[in-house]
């Protein structure tokens, strides 16, 4: 599934520019040209990195901040009912919008200055962006090594492993390839596939948990039934199994598969929270105006249990990402060069552990995840704050 | 397990009846009686879906071995094929409801079966062959990383704020963040190879072969230096998330009326940090203990393949590639149920441990 492609490219550049206009016009006609021209700047990176998606949801963004420093609330007790019959319906929709847009502008700010509050959660996400800049903005200027470089053998060397040197800053792996570019070039599938794989998993417990929570009765059984039962039988000797199975031509069935198996945890969570929320007063008054269940759960329930969720989604991001290098590592996924995982894989069936010189071939992936998952771990503190509006207004 | 359905012919003797269904109803209720039914359904189930999927794996234990074969001797694949069935004793053409009664079957009678790849060792044998190595390494660890993390979350919890609490938080956090096999690897490389601290070879392995088995010092320390690196992979990988659970429960419950009212009474502090505070913070954390325990088992594939160890996870992880299924079907069922009964246990435990949580009333 390629929703992500998560490469820089110059026709992404182009609509990431196309994008920071709308923000730039509106900074313009606002007097607000410095917001303007970072939400420009901020649409062109994001539509270079990610393309259309980037681009897209970076004007969006960038346009509410732009409009919710323009936009005047105009509420005014005594005008409002009389002239409503005045106003022009179009207008009126598009004043909805205006308002709607410097609300989400107000809340991105606030969201922003949350998450700066906060050291630690800050620096994961510092960290974070680190990762996912260099595995999207990389390959520009880094190529990629993927073929066996004999002549770079040194004299009197026995194998093509070498330690780090000024051409080469990691080193060179067991076929003298450079390992800075396989880095620079493996992260991606990788975090794009524990990415997925969160995802997809924590939608799964939200869903199969509030649902069981909110119908209650056979529906809860069989449910909470089904979740105690995957919670029992051992994860990883299962996905050992079932990754035999399935030989996974694309990575994302491989986060399907871990979505299927890691879901009931946080299902179990979010099941009990929704009880306890559903003898809540505005829930029970929401039961009472019969608002239906789709209504129920996204309107009331679930925003506060946004910083449950997200949180938990952040943890279920990093297991994937452990249970995949874990696959990987044993062997038991094809191995599609270059990757994280698979350098770790035959470094150690190169030997580079025993050999002083190809060290770097297992230390530069292994640094790299530890980081990346100690990055997702502190950003978790930032987002209870950006999420938790208790927390939020309580500083 | 619902209600027995009342036949017409015993709506007569309704009295009788109404006794039985009492003392049946109560058993039932009984949450013991509850859990243990529900917990072998849960084992019947695992086996059920486990077995089909494990012969469901492309290949099967002969194919494997024919392969070897022709690989490694190169021979022809008629005469390898004639070899294997010489070799092991399973019909893979068989059909698949045959096998699984006959697995059942056996399994009532408390009989894994036998291994199909190891020269018809029973499965039970080869179980109580690796698990100690698993249950010593891990256990050990599992012990030392909790009690390390209950007393230094404590002490964190209690100095909050302070420096030490600030560096002991930051490293905490640090051993929750990266993942086992990061750990291992930076020992063995960075330690071992890099600063050439220890001879990575003493070290991996499960035990020195050239000494004989038994009670003599020489093999116990032999096994305690080989467990070590495992030991404190485990320890550091997992010590942080103690440490995390035990800081944040010790200060919510010093935040309780009752340590209040303690310190009121002129308790003495002594008392107060070991009866008081101690004890109700460690509730939430002996339960999480209990299910750890029962994912000993299935936790250190990775780790175990990384140093060598002969544990149950690396002997789980050659059987999978040999596709011996009835060892796999025999480890995934005392795995799963080691998981069901610590389950169980962390429940009745909790009970025991805080009397407000009984469960069945009384």
């Amino acid at each position: 599934m390629g929703f992500l492609i998560a490469i820089a490219s110059l026709p992404g550049l182009i609509i990431g520019v196309l994008c920071g206009l709308v923000p730039l016009g509106m900074g313009l006609r606002h007097q607000q040209l410095k917001w303007g021209i970072i939400g420009l700047a901020l649409c062109a990176l994001a539509g270079f990195a990610f393309s259309l998606v980037g681009g897209l949801v970076m004007l969006l963004l960038t346009t509410a901040v732009v409009i919710s420093y323009a936009y005047v609330d105009r509420e005014d007790p005594f005008t409002s009912r009389a002239s409503l019959d005045a106003v022009n319906f179009e207008e009126s929709q598009l004043e909805f919008l205006m308002r709607q847009m410097a609300a989400l502008g107000r809340t991105i700010r606030q969201s922003m200055r949350a998450l700066m509050r906060n050291k630690a959660g800050f620096l994961g996400f510092i960290g974070i962006l680190f990762f996912v800049g260099v595995s999207v903005f990389g390959p520009l200027f880094i190529e990629y090594d993927g073929i066996t470089h004999v002549e770079r053998r040194l004299p009197g060397a026995r194998t093509l492993f070498q330690g780090p040197s000024d051409e080469h800053i990691l080193g060179l792996d067991w076929k003298g390839r450079d390992i800075l570019s396989h880095m620079v070039h493996g992260g991606r599938n990788l975090i794009i596939t524990s990415l997925e794989a969160g995802l997809i998993a924590t939608l799964i417990a939200v869903v199969v948990g509030a649902i069981a929570a909110m119908v209650g009765g056979l529906v809860d059984q069989i449910l909470s039934a089904i979740a105690n039962f995957i919670l029992t039988i051992p994860q990883f000797p299962l996905l050992l199994v079932l990754a035999s199975i399935l030989s996974f031509s694309s990575r994302f069935y491989m986060a399907l598969l871990f979505a299927a198996l890691s879901w009931p945890a946080l299902m179990r969570a979010v099941r009990a929270q929704v009880l306890s929320l559903r003898e809540r007063d505005y829930v029970q008054a929401a039961i009472a105006l019969d608002l239906g269940l789709p209504h129920i759960i996204i309107r009331e329930v679930l925003p506060n249990l946004m910083s449950y969720i997200v949180v938990n989604m952040i943890f279920s991001i990093r297991s994937a990402m452990y249970y995949i290098v874990g696959l990987v590592f044993l062997g038991l996924v094809p191995l599609k060069e270059p990757d994280w995982g698979v350098m770790i894989f035959t470094g150690r069936q190169q030997g580079a552990i025993f050999n002083p010189d190809g060290a770097s071939m297992i230390l530069s992936p292994v640094i790299a995840i530890a980081l990346f998952q100690l990055s997702l771990i502190l950003f978790t503190r930032s987002l209870e704050e950006v999420f938790n509006p208790r927390l939020r207004s309580g500083l | 397990m619902g209600a027995v359905p009342l036949p017409v012919s015993m709506s007569k003797n309704m009295g009788l009846w109404s006794q039985v269904k009492k003392v049946l109803g109560g058993v039932y209720k009984s949450y013991t009686f509850r859990v243990t039914i529900q917990g072998f359904l849960t084992l019947w189930v695992v086996t059920t879906c486990t077995f089909y999927m494990i012969r469901k794996m492309p290949n099967n234990p002969i194919q494997v071995k024919i392969e070897e074969f022709q690989t490694k001797q190169n021979l022809p694949y008629e005469e390898a094929r004639a070899k294997v069935a010489g070799l092991y004793d399973y019909d893979p053409d068989a059909p698949f409801i045959e096998q699984y009664m006959d697995y059942m079957g056996d399994l009532a009678h408390g009989n894994l079966g036998k291994s199909i790849t190891t020269g018809r060792t029973p499965v039970s044998q080869q179980i109580t062959k690796y698990l100690p190595w698993t249950l010593f390494a891990v256990g050990m660890g599992l012990l030392i990383s909790f009690v390390m993390g209950v007393l230094a979350g404590a002490a964190m919890a209690y100095w909050r704020g302070s420096v030490f609490d600030n560096v002991m938080t930051a490293f905490a956090s640090i051993s929750y963040g990266i993942p086992d096999f990061v750990i291992a690897f930076m020992i063995l490389l960075i330690g071992g190879i890099q600063l050439e601290i220890f001879k990575v070879g003493d070290y991996i392995g499960g035990v020195d072969p050239q000494l004989k088995a038994g009670f003599n010092p020489d093999y116990i320390q032999s096994l305690f230096k080989h467990a070590l690196l495992p030991v404190t992979t485990y320890v550091l990988a997992s010590v942080g998330g103690w440490m995390l659970t035990m800081k944040s429960s010790t200060i919510s419950t010093l935040g309780e009326d009752y340590i209040t009212v303690a310190h009121a009474r002129g308790l003495s502090q002594r008392r107060i940090l070991f009866g008081y505070v101690g004890r109700n913070a460690m509730l939430p954390l002996m339960t999480r203990l209990a299910i750890s325990v029962g994912f000993i088992l299935s936790g250190s594939i990775i780790i175990e393949t990384i140093f060598i160890y002969p544990g149950l996870g690396k002997y789980l992880f050659e059987m999978i590639g040999r596709r011996d299924y009835t060892t796999i079907q025999g480890i995934f069922l005392v795995t799963s149920a080691a998981v069901v009964v610590s389950n169980i246990l962390a429940d009745l435990l909790f009970g025991v441990l805080d009397p407000r949580v009984r469960v069945g009333g009384k």
